[in-house]
């Protein structure tokens, strides 16, 4: 995909991650991907740094969650950017999600990939101790 | 190899040497030049080598950036013809010469992170450990992990930092406020982790953090596991 910084109108616009929104799994937890069923903050949609109820669509076989189990995630990285309160925005080129429990601690043992700081703010400092590389 | 001018948008003038922890971030644009996508294979923080497919795009603002928050600079190549290939060898050289993450020598001085571990080991935690993080991860300076053996305890020592840090410098954490066996506590430049003994070894931060040098703490340390 060959960007170039024009005007919102040329070039293509994301949108949010809602309700069949499939997503990466960017942990260890054992899941590969997961759709969105319910997106717990905002009437649109979720955001960089929100947190999902997703099912698992596809798992690896000995993995710590199945095929089929009602997960908690907070969404890494997002195609739709989001703004910085410096001005600048940010995008990555997937959409990413952490699995997490109900209480917020991260399933898996590491994230693998960047992670924004907007995770930070959010109050997921947890999952920036466990990723490997913070854009 | 030719000439290449680093330009940084942070506003403050040539005359600083390029501070903050130079982030490989893969394919960025700028208003300069457009660039081809391809698989760009970069150095993560820790020395290893990632191929990273997949680009992040920093469209920055016009405005002048802060220049105290590290993140926000950005730096373009201009005048390299070529520039996928030796936008790498730039970073290589940058990265010879200025060192991983720029800061100063008194950052060393732990003494916030040394108190707060004071706090901990009065109220009987095990195993503390501070490890000076800062050349690893630029968003904190010190990690103080510990160990409690009961929920109560955990939410004992937490108070305890807490009420601390507050009196003594002003310092509200941005944690949990429930405990929760794994519970941290965001004071900005220091983070204390306090797990429980079954999820300190589930997630094992001190092999992940290997890298980092630890601090020696005056008191002495209990042993890790009682009875």
């Amino acid at each position: 995909m060959h960007v170039e910084v024009t005007t919102p109108t040329q070039q293509q616009q994301r949108t949010f991650i809602q309700m069949r929104t499939v997503l990466k799994v960017v942990d260890n937890s054992g899941a590969k991907k997961v759709m969105c069923i319910q997106a717990l903050k905002g009437k649109k949609g979720a955001r960089l740094g929100d947190t999902i109820v997703a099912s698992v669509k596809e798992a690896h076989p000995n993995g710590k969650v199945k095929k089929g189990k009602v997960v908690y995630g907070v969404v890494v990285r997002a195609a739709m950017q989001r703004g910085r309160c410096d001005g600048s925005e940010v995008k990555f080129d997937d959409n990413a999600v952490v699995l997490v429990d109900k209480q917020g601690q991260p399933i898996g043992t590491r994230v693998f990939g960047p992670v924004p700081h907007e995770l930070r703010k959010k109050k997921h400092v947890k999952i920036l101790t466990l990723a490997e590389h913070i854009a | 190899m030719a000439v290449s001018t680093i330009l940084s948008i942070t506003g403050t003038g040539a005359g600083i040497p390029f501070t903050g922890e130079f982030r490989p971030l893969g394919l960025f644009e700028s208003k300069f030049y457009e660039r081809p996508r391809k698989p760009y294979g970069s150095s993560c923080m820790n020395g290893h080598h990632f191929a990273h497919h997949k680009c992040i795009w920093r469209i920055p603002s016009n405005r002048n950036l802060n220049s105290k928050s590290k993140d926000s600079s950005l730096v373009l190549a201009i005048g390299k013809e070529n520039v996928s290939k030796d936008t790498d060898d730039m970073y290589d050289e940058l990265f010879n010469k200025y060192g991983k993450v720029v800061f100063r020598r008194k950052d060393q001085k732990p003494q916030i992170a040394v108190e707060l571990a004071n706090v901990a080991s009065q109220v009987k935690a095990a195993d503390i450990k501070v490890l000076f993080v800062k050349p690893l991860v630029y968003w904190t300076r010190f990690f103080i992990i510990t160990t409690a053996f009961s929920r109560p305890q955990i939410d004992a020592i937490g108070s305890k930092i807490r009420d601390l840090a507050e009196k003594k410098y002003g310092r509200v954490p941005s944690g949990d406020t429930k405990p929760n066996s794994w519970t941290l506590l965001d004071f900005g430049d220091v983070v204390v982790h306090i797990f429980l003994p079954q999820q300190r070894a589930f997630y094992n931060l001190e092999e992940f953090y290997a890298n980092a040098t630890p601090i020696e703490l005056p008191f002495e340390n209990q042993p890790p596991f009682r009875g």
